[in-house]
């Protein structure tokens, strides 16, 4: 708990040896427990920024005068932020940044648009944990949504843990 | 051109957007989404067992596949009213600095429903020698009635 605090009054910790002691191993994950997590309120700048990531230019997500014209009514993020919310929605102690751990494959479904100036929340747990070819697996599973308390994606993803 | 579900078929395929993966673009990935996992950090690290294996350098954000089959998926579906509703994927193989690569897809079937209309689409990412780095599905909503 006081980590969480902690965690939502500084600065991302880019590091991610620094937490890494305070981390679980695949040993203590418990499937069905819920992980930490802390709201974000998502900006525009910061979608901005990830459309940067991966040459996003749709002018849904940078053009208010545009996006007020269609039926979205306004900015929206694009779906896949949700790649960005699961480090922000999270504390720095949280196993998703334990270094080395490899991202398998994951699948999300949408409900509706993040938009800038949402104040976003995850409810997210490991939902299963297994060994297949002597690598350790973790399957978490996660749902992000907005101040209304509307879905807006939820989605799992499968890791191999590094210990 | 504006794709429209009566007109879709099996087979029609989708291209999406080259992307040219470098050190620069990995950090900025890492600054974008928050995931500063030394996989796509350090080299020195990345010389190093992982369990069963051995990556050689740093590698590329497999979500980066991910955000540019997104990418590749709404580009398409906008201009129709359609709505990009799932995307499931697989990471085959690692990314490099220096790779080259682009998401493609392939519609696979169409499907009506109660209340909507479907499309399913089955995705992948390619490097620069052909390989396939990504595979997965993606669900597309054609509304019969507008809503967002």
């Amino acid at each position: 708990m006081a980590q969480a605090q902690i965690s939502e009054t500084q600065a991302f910790e880019t590091d991610f040896w620094k937490d890494a002691n305070l981390r679980k191993m695949w040993d203590d994950i418990v499937p069905g427990e819920p992980r930490k997590t802390i709201p974000y309120t998502l900006t525009k700048e910061a979608i901005e920024l990830y459309c940067r990531s991966v040459g996003e230019t749709h002018p849904l997500y940078f053009d208010e005068a545009y996006a007020r014209t269609t039926l979205y009514g306004g900015l929206i993020a694009p779906p896949s932020i949700h790649i960005l919310l699961m480090f922000s929605c999270t504390p720095a102690d949280d196993w998703m940044r334990s270094p080395g751990t490899v991202n398998a494959g994951q699948s999300w479904s949408y409900n509706i648009p993040a938009r800038p100036g949402d104040i976003i929340t995850l409810q997210a747990r490991a939902l299963d944990k297994f060994i297949k070819r002597e690598r350790l697996f973790v399957v978490h599973d996660n749902v992000f949504f907005n101040q209304r308390g509307e879905v807006i994606c939820s989605g799992r993803g499968w890791t191999i843990r590094p210990q | 051109m504006t794709t429209t579900f009566e007109d879709l078929n099996a087979g029609d395929t989708i291209d999406g957007p080259s992307f040219a993966v470098s050190r620069e673009s990995i950090r900025l990935f890492c600054d974008a989404s928050l995931d500063y996992n030394p996989l796509h950090l350090d080299d020195d690290y990345m010389k190093g067992n992982f369990g069963k294996t051995n990556f050689g350098g740093v590698i590329m954000h497999g979500m980066n596949n991910f955000g540019l089959i997104s990418r590749m998926i709404t580009d398409w579906a906008y201009p129709a009213g359609a709505i990009h509703r799932r995307l499931e994927t697989r990471w085959v193989k690692p990314v490099w600095p220096g790779d080259t690569i682009q998401p493609t897809g392939i519609v696979k079937s169409k499907q009506v429903t109660a209340k909507s209309r479907w499309v399913l689409i089955d995705v992948m990412v390619r490097n620069q020698a052909g390989e396939k780095v990504a595979t997965g599905e993606a669900m597309v909503e054609f509304p019969t009635a507008v809503r967002p």
